[in-house]
């Protein structure tokens, strides 16, 4: 055995934690970046059709 | 014999055989059951092709340097990961990122549904360490057996090379396999995990319309933010949003069509002989393979039944609720866990259409798994 627990328990529980943060934070940023997209498409309707 | 040439049948061996018949089994699966046969029928005629003996396709010089035809496309294309990363370049041709868009919560039952790999992580440990003259795992072998728990044939394969080059036959088998097994598998965690209520739960069939800006943008934001924060999934996760900003970006039409199209279709006949031809009975018939085999259903359990859970603890803190059979969606098995979804919906409630809002989590689940590869390797590779 060429491993220990606390490898293991950091490959395990940093690999999840790291993932659910970093789809997490863009879920964050695409929510905000819509609402920024449809805010300026709002301000200017004709934009999106050029 | 005759003295002119050597006949095969002196050398088959019973392994040949058995892998023979397993040829035949996914084979029939791929044409008969049409059970992924862009994937099975290939990799079942590599197993064919590399179990009839003396054909030297996977045959290497004593510099270790390829010789056989399928020894070559392996080396040039698996063992440089290039097949795999192209493929993604491929699958962002091909995919629509409008409903995670839409709703971007899904990517979060996206990474939830990863929880399988990690499961199957710490489960194939513990059997390496429960019987270590049978099995020899260590943290990359489990790392990369986990990774079958995101449904995502490609990224399996992409894990394995780097991390457990010796079992990228039975990995990536086992990943499309299980993928075309989704609509055995998920119905009856689904039904197990939830009540008929809560299938039942009706969701608007349309989400909102999403701007050409916006689906300019996610390719780009995306790749940025993610590669900046995991660099080791660059491969994947840049090719598969570029592929998708070709589609999304109406100037590079000729760029998309072949993306998705010819050079798709080039890269499954390549990817699914050369697996197949990995799949010697001298590699592949070994206690080693079926235990691999096992946990490769223990993490797709156990991921499913992750993103289901996670969407039932979402509504716990959501006004609108969301059918928590869209989590079991968040396996990257793109579109099947979408449709078993929509059917099983259809069936609880008759004006109840998921299939959008599962392709949401159900996407998310292929950045998902491709940020846990970069995870993987990162600190593995």
């Amino acid at each position: 055995m060429d491993w220990t627990w606390g490898e293991v328990a950091k490959v395990a529980g940093a690999g999840f934690g790291v993932t659910l943060l970093v789809l997490t934070l863009l879920s964050l940023i695409v929510w905000v970046v819509s609402l920024v997209t449809r805010e300026c498409e709002s301000e200017s309707p004709g934009e999106e059709k050029k | 014999m005759f003295g002119l040439y050597e006949s095969a049948f002196g050398a088959l061996t019973w392994g040949n055989i058995v892998m023979l018949l397993i040829a035949g089994l996914l084979i029939y699966l791929g044409i008969a059951k049409k059970m992924e046969p862009l994937l099975l029928v290939p990799i079942g005629f590599g197993v064919l092709l590399i179990n009839l003996p003396l054909g030297g396709l996977m045959e290497v010089g004593a510099d270790g340097e390829p010789i056989g035809l399928l020894a070559l496309v392996f080396r040039g294309g698996i063992t440089t990961e290039l097949i795999p990363a192209f493929i993604f370049l491929g699958l962002g041709a091909m995919t629509d990122f409008g409903p995670v868009i839409a709703n971007p919560k899904t990517l979060i039952l996206g990474a939830g549904a990863q929880f399988g790999v990690f499961f199957a992580l710490i489960i194939a440990l513990l059997l390496g360490s429960a019987f270590p003259d049978f099995l020899d795992i260590g943290i990359e072998e489990a790392a990369a057996i986990g990774i079958i728990g995101g449904a995502d044939g490609p990224t399996a394969i992409f894990t394995a090379n780097e991390l457990a080059p010796n079992l990228i036959g039975v990995i990536a088998v086992s990943a499309y396999t299980y993928m075309a097994l989704v609509p055995i598998i998920l119905p009856p965690i689904i039904r197990l995990l939830t009540s008929e209520k809560e299938r039942a739960i009706y969701m608007k069939p349309q989400l909102r319309k999403v701007s050409k800006r916006e689906k300019l943008l996610f390719p780009i934001i995306g790749a940025t933010f993610i590669i900046l924060l995991v660099p080791r999934s660059a491969p994947l996760i840049g090719m598969f949003m570029f592929g998708n900003l070709l589609v999304v970006s109406g100037v590079t039409e000729r760029l998309a069509d072949t993306a998705a199209n010819a050079f798709m279709n080039i890269l499954t006949i390549l990817l699914g002989l050369s697996i197949g031809a990995f799949m010697s009975a001298e590699n592949f018939l070994q206690g080693e393979s079926l235990v691999i085999l096992g946990l490769g259903v223990i993490a797709f359990v156990a991921s499913t039944a992750a993103g289901i859970l996670l969407a039932k603890l979402m509504n716990l803190f959501s006004k609108e609720k969301i059918n928590p059979m869209i989590g079991a969606a968040g396996l990257s098995a793109v579109p099947m866990a979408s449709r078993v979804v929509q059917v099983m919906g259809l069936k609880a409630n008759r004006r109840n259409y998921l299939l959008m809002h599962a392709m949401g989590p159900n996407i998310a689940g292929v950045i998902g798994t491709a940020t846990v590869a970069g995870v993987f390797l990162g600190m593995l590779g």
